[in-house]
């Protein structure tokens, strides 16, 4: 009897450790651990957690939980190829049978919205579990004005925010991500981001978005939006160059009820769009050749005619700002020009969008109806995106 | 010698009348000698020459088709095994100085180009090479053609990467909103075009010290009006521009609390 108890508890002990749910804290201060910690553990009350931590945290014993080190990787504000790798080798060397990945600032989640994509990720309803943060109306401005219109438009795949910073993963859905990630990592090319999004719809997998309720996302530790929005808008430019296979055959994404992911704020924003719209039109008097290379004759009228409006009647056209990131994309892919200098263009061209969309909260609409609009747009012009990527010879400015 | 001799005295026997020019077609025949001499020598000269010539065009005839020959192997190898694919996919989204073309065209046309050079340079060697040693008119063009490349190569790397830099500056200037952004970008270009054009006087050897002087005193002048002209001139506005970016960058580093919204808010780009 004994001989059978004890084989019991091996075998249930086996059991657990071969399903437990792995939770990476990545960039977690060691302050930051023990509340999250707690947190995952009361969500999860009878979960077989797996914690990894980076090396040298400590975080208080507790029944059902065990922890290993997280391999130590360079600190970045977003989930990079390397966190990708570790996590998959991580879930192959201890038998996990789904991963979530908290990045950086994760304690500020609130302990709902953590249960939720924790209890999701757990589950297994999904191969990719994406958040849907609360953010306010100025936050997460690259997101709403590019990744996720792109994101929507091409892959068919309305996530409200494709490059999150949290994300559940599948086994399989690891390993795809993972040998992606091994990819990039032997290029030396670590620090670059992952798009999620796009790998789990190539390969047929299914994505689920889980509220998540307010975040704070973390900053890089250079803000300088010259430097990152042309690394993040470059990578997912390549990333869409490598599967235009995929995304050129015609597909529509399912509508999606969610709660708005930003809260809508009134506040006056003129203090802010002045110096905008005084960048803006700087840059029409001295990139207008540049971006004569790459954007059409009709959308530099646009561009021209948006040069002469000033203070809260700016408002960028949906049908122009999506054409002209499909523009860019093109020009990104034919090589039109160096890619550092194309993608510096484009920042004055975003930072029009911004300020349009300042001028749009501040008369009281809201953000999010304003975002749906524009990424809309993108679904609606992806035929023109479409024709040049086929035919780039047609048109040729 | 004695015949020669002979001949001269009787020459000058039978001279001792001053000529008497009556005769017309003896003025006629004495022309036609000089100009049969003259085009003589020239032929002599053009044969003497031709066969170098004709090696100088058959060897950039033979490697200009082998040029051809490799480029086109070059660009169907290259296509078949996805060189473009792959680049593009495993250097990822790091951004860089990337040409206009892709990999697989310019590696074509590098190959097709450095061939033609090659024969332009053999052939040039085979020329003077086959050019006869004991001709009166000793021309060694090689030497001087080599720098003639070499100044080409130069004067089209120094319009590169004038262009490169001007954009460059161009852009992070507009970026940065500084109103003077053209200025800079011109000054940038024309400053690298100067000394471009002054490395390739001094690689053909035109000038001398003349150049290099006249450079020199023209770099500096420049350099000196625009640390003046920074210093002195557009101390305000300068200082102005990078109070104003760290302003911005203090701003960026603010981190609302989760959920905040309302008036004041910073604005987060991520």
């Amino acid at each position: 009897m004994g001989t059978t108890n004890s084989m019991t508890e091996i075998r249930t002990a086996k059991d657990r450790q071969a399903g437990a749910l792995m939770v990476l804290l990545i960039g977690a201060q060691a302050a930051q651990i023990e509340p999250l910690v707690s947190h995952l553990s009361s969500a999860l009350p009878d979960e077989d957690l797996l914690i990894a931590m980076p090396e040298g945290s400590a975080a208080e014993a507790r029944s059902g939980l065990r922890f290993v080190d997280l391999p130590a990787s360079k600190a970045s504000w977003m989930l990079t190829a390397a966190d990708f790798a570790h996590a998959h080798q991580l879930a192959q060397k201890n038998e996990a049978r789904s991963i979530l990945m908290l990045g950086p600032e994760a304690s500020s989640l609130e302990p709902e919205g953590l249960a939720r994509l924790a209890g999701a990720t757990s589950n297994g309803t999904a191969d990719l579990l994406l958040p849907c943060y609360t953010l306010p109306s100025r936050a997460g401005l690259v997101n709403s004005a590019i990744l996720y219109p792109l994101s929507r438009a091409l892959f068919a795949n309305r996530t409200r925010f494709p490059l999150a910073v949290d994300l559940g993963v599948s086994l399989r859905m690891a390993d795809r991500l993972g040998a992606a990630a091994q990819r990039l990592v032997a290029l030396n090319q670590s620090d670059v981001p992952l798009w999620a999004v796009s790998e789990a719809m190539v390969a047929g997998m299914k994505i689920e978005e889980v509220d998540a309720g307010p975040r704070t996302l973390p900053q890089p530790a250079e803000p300088d939006l010259n430097t990152i929005l042309p690394f993040v808008t470059g990578s997912l430019f390549s990333d869409i160059e490598a599967k235009a296979a995929f995304w050129q055959r015609a597909r529509v994404s399912p509508a999606l009820q969610r709660q708005s992911g930003i809260a809508n704020s009134a506040a006056d924003g003129s203090t802010e769009v002045a110096p905008m719209l005084e960048g803006f039109r700087l840059a029409y008097t001295n990139l207008r050749e540049i971006w004569g290379l790459v954007l059409p004759p009709n959308a530099m009228l646009g561009l021209k005619h948006l040069s002469t409006i000033d203070g809260a009647a700016f408002r960028m056209p949906e049908a122009l700002w999506a054409r002209s990131v499909f523009d860019f994309l093109i020009a990104y892919r034919m090589r039109t020009m160096n890619r550092g200098h194309l993608l510096g263009a484009l920042i004055p061209l975003y930072l029009a969008w911004v300020a349009s969309h300042i001028n749009t909260i501040a008369a009281g609409e809201d953000p999010e109806r304003h975002i749906e609009q524009h990424a809309a747009a993108f679904e609606t012009e992806k035929a023109y995106l479409v024709a040049r990527w086929r035919w780039p010879d047609r048109f040729n400015p | 010698m004695f015949n020669v001799l002979a001949m001269m005295i009787q020459a000058q026997t039978t001279e001792t009348k001053p000529p008497v020019y009556t005769d017309n077609a003896s003025i006629l025949h004495h022309m036609s000698d000089a100009l049969h001499q003259s085009l003589y020598r020239v032929l002599s000269l053009l044969i003497a020459v031709l066969p170098g010539l004709l090696a100088f065009f058959v060897a950039l005839a033979v490697f200009t088709l082998v040029g051809m020959v490799l480029s086109a192997i070059l660009r169907h190898g290259l296509t078949w095994v996805k060189f473009d694919d792959r680049l593009t996919r495993y250097r990822g989204s790091g951004v860089d100085w990337t040409p206009t073309n892709s990999p697989t065209a310019i590696v074509a046309r590098v190959s097709f180009w450095g061939c033609v050079l090659l024969g332009l340079v053999i052939g040039v060697s085979a020329f003077d090479a086959s050019y006869a040693t004991a001709a009166s008119l000793p021309i060694s063009l090689l030497p001087y053609l080599t720098h003639a490349v070499g100044a080409i190569l130069l004067l089209i790397a120094g319009a590169l990467i004038a262009r490169f830099l001007a954009r460059s500056v161009l852009i992070g200037a507009v970026n940065a909103q500084l109103q003077y952004a053209r200025f800079l970008s011109l000054g940038v270009k024309w400053l690298v075009l100067v000394l471009t054009a002054a490395m390739v006087l001094d690689h053909l050897e035109i000038g001398g010290a003349v150049v290099e002087l006249a450079f020199g005193i023209l770099f500096g002048g420049i350099v000196l009006t625009l640390s003046l002209a920074i210093g002195l001139g557009s101390r305000d506005l300068v200082s102005r521009s990078l109070e104003s970016r760290v302003e911005r960058a203090d701003r960026n580093l603010e981190v609302p609390p989760p959920g905040a919204s309302g008036p004041g808010e910073t604005l987060r780009h991520f």
